[in-house]
């Protein structure tokens, strides 16, 4: 084996990281232009707003209703172990709220609402509808990526704080269903322990998720090229980004608020 | 535009028409993935995935989604070990369980679980808009003319080659997460290595529960996500739907096996 094809995967993926990584922030750049002063169209932000929420809270309520039983169960292997069952609240209040809620609601929230928006906009690119915008005289960063950055940064951040409230029914629903545990002791334990700060992590990284997320999918969407094979495999490029981008962002807002 | 193309909400319908077509809707798309499942397993207990296939598909699902897995493990298990250690730093300054805890949750739970999801968004995604590129082009149409059947050709090889390497790149999350863990624990709060890094919690329920819950996943996302790529319609637009039903079944797919799994290992291995 030459040196080239040793170095050649690990420079092509070094290459293809920083582009991603370049063209979302060139996203970012173009929107916050747009922001200030504000030059986008509202109407349109209000539709993306309606139809992001609309669309994404069904699965983002099963999926913390899920997440809060498999939480309550994985916690009680360890109150069985230990004979601690005021741990049983804390224990599941504080892996959903800080951990794994935000992350698993990203990735639900990635999966639905941002391969959804690099499938549309790819779309639109492929079929040269954003060429048609332009040729209106219509920006397509006004027009088309503000109201969804908006529209998901917000979202996000209203459908995390909807998921921990239903985390919290799954996982009471559980503790008395499976495991025989009374549901308001846990939520009596839950409330006495004080969660507020990672409550608020929580909903911090969703925010930062939401901008991560519309930022890759847009950019996926909008470099889409080469007719319906392209715009799928620009929607797989992009759940696979997003993916990245949450673990990442999971970590960074962590570190910052232990700091 | 007919009424079936508004959104539900702006349609008048009688009560009972608003809430039976969902489930009417709901049951039929379960019955054809029901149907589909069988089909898979069939083909493949008939040993009809052509070998060569099997290791293409192995090589696409498994060696090709190492580097996504070692990061995304690797950042799970560094922060993890960080939020936990601060925790555990503020109320008792005692880390000597913390390593073999978190080893043990990794092997439980969270390696086998966001292994999934992580092939779930990478090769499901993949798969639906592999599969559904076919359906809009007619290649699927031109397989079925030469008699050769889709399910049989297409999903069989991918399904289990997909069970086999989830398995494998859950070992490979547990190493990783379990480095990083490792690495930081040293670090930020001063754990030598040795603490960290033992496996007397490990059990063998533990181990039966992870590699279970990964092959699970395994077999049932090249099925679903397959499912989304055949029921692909009309051109670019119709891939790109596709590939979204793809990743969010198959992440919500996920989710459900962890839920009764961990539910029935947690009956089953009572102790």
């Amino acid at each position: 084996m030459t040196m080239t094809a040793v170095f050649a995967p690990v420079g092509r993926a070094t290459l293809h990281v920083l582009a991603t990584l370049g063209g979302a922030a060139t996203v970012f750049g173009r929107v916050m232009r747009s922001l200030f002063p504000p030059r986008f169209d509202k109407s349109e932000t209000w539709r993306q707003l309606f139809h992001v929420g609309v669309r994404s809270w069904p699965i983002v309520a099963m999926t913390a209703l899920f997440v809060g039983a498999i939480m309550v169960i994985q916690t009680a292997y360890f109150v069985r172990r230990t004979g601690a069952t005021s741990f049983l609240g804390y224990g599941v209040g504080y892996s959903v709220f800080a951990e794994i809620g935000p992350v698993l609601i990203g990735l639900m929230f990635s999966g639905r609402v941002g391969a959804n928006n690099t499938a549309e906009l790819g779309t639109m690119v492929v079929t040269e509808q954003v060429d048609a915008l332009r040729a209106l005289a219509i920006d397509p960063v006004r027009y088309l990526i503000v109201p969804r950055f908006i529209a998901m940064m917000v979202m996000l951040t209203l459908l995390m704080v909807l998921g921990d409230l239903f985390a919290i029914v799954g996982a009471a629903a559980t503790a008395q269903g499976l495991l025989g545990f009374d549901w308001r002791v846990l939520i009596a334990n839950l409330v006495e322990s004080h969660l507020l700060d990672e409550l608020l992590m929580g909903v911090v990284k969703a925010t930062s998720f939401g901008i991560a997320i519309s930022c890759i999918s847009c950019y996926f969407g909008l470099g889409a090229s080469g007719g319906a094979v392209g715009v799928g495999r620009a929607t797989n490029h992009s759940v696979v980004a997003n993916a990245t981008a949450i673990f990442l962002l999971d970590f960074l807002v962590g570190w910052l608020f232990t700091l | 535009m007919t009424a079936n193309d508004l959104p539900a909400s702006q349609v008048k319908r009688p009560l009972l028409a608003r809430f039976g077509a969902p489930v009417i809707a709901g049951y039929r798309a379960a019955r054809d993935l029901g149907r589909l499942f069988v089909d898979t397993f069939v083909a493949i207990a008939r040993g009809r995935a052509s070998r060569k296939q099997v290791f293409e598909q192995a090589f696409e699902i498994g060696n090709r989604s190492v580097p996504f897995v070692v990061i995304t493990l690797g950042v799970l298990g560094f922060i993890t070990v960080y939020q936990v250690a601060h925790q555990v730093a503020q109320i008792l300054p005692d880390f000597s369980m913390l390593g073999a805890a978190f080893i043990q949750m990794m092997c439980r739970e969270f390696a086998p679980t966001i292994t999934g999801l992580m092939v779930a968004t990478r090769v499901g995604s993949g798969i639906a808009a592999e599969i559904g590129s076919m359906v809009v082009t007619e290649q699927v149409d031109a397989l079925k003319m030469c008699n050769a059947d889709p399910v049989e050709y297409l999903l069989a090889p991918r399904t289990l080659a997909s069970g086999v390497m989830l398995v494998m790149l859950t070992v490979v999350g547990v190493v990783s997460a379990t480095i990083a863990g490792m690495l930081i624990a040293k670090a930020g709060f001063g754990i030598p290595y040795q603490t960290f890094l033992r496996f007397d919690l490990v059990g063998v329920s533990d181990v039966a529960t992870g590699v279970t819950k990964a092959f699970a996943y395994g077999l049932a996302i090249p099925v679903i996500a397959g499912q989304a790529g055949l029921q692909a319609t009309g051109g670019s637009a119709g891939v790109g739907a596709a590939t979204t039903r793809a990743v969010v079944n198959t992440s919500f797919a996920v989710i459900v096996l962890d839920f009764v799994l961990s539910g029935l290992a947690y009956v089953v291995f009572d102790k």
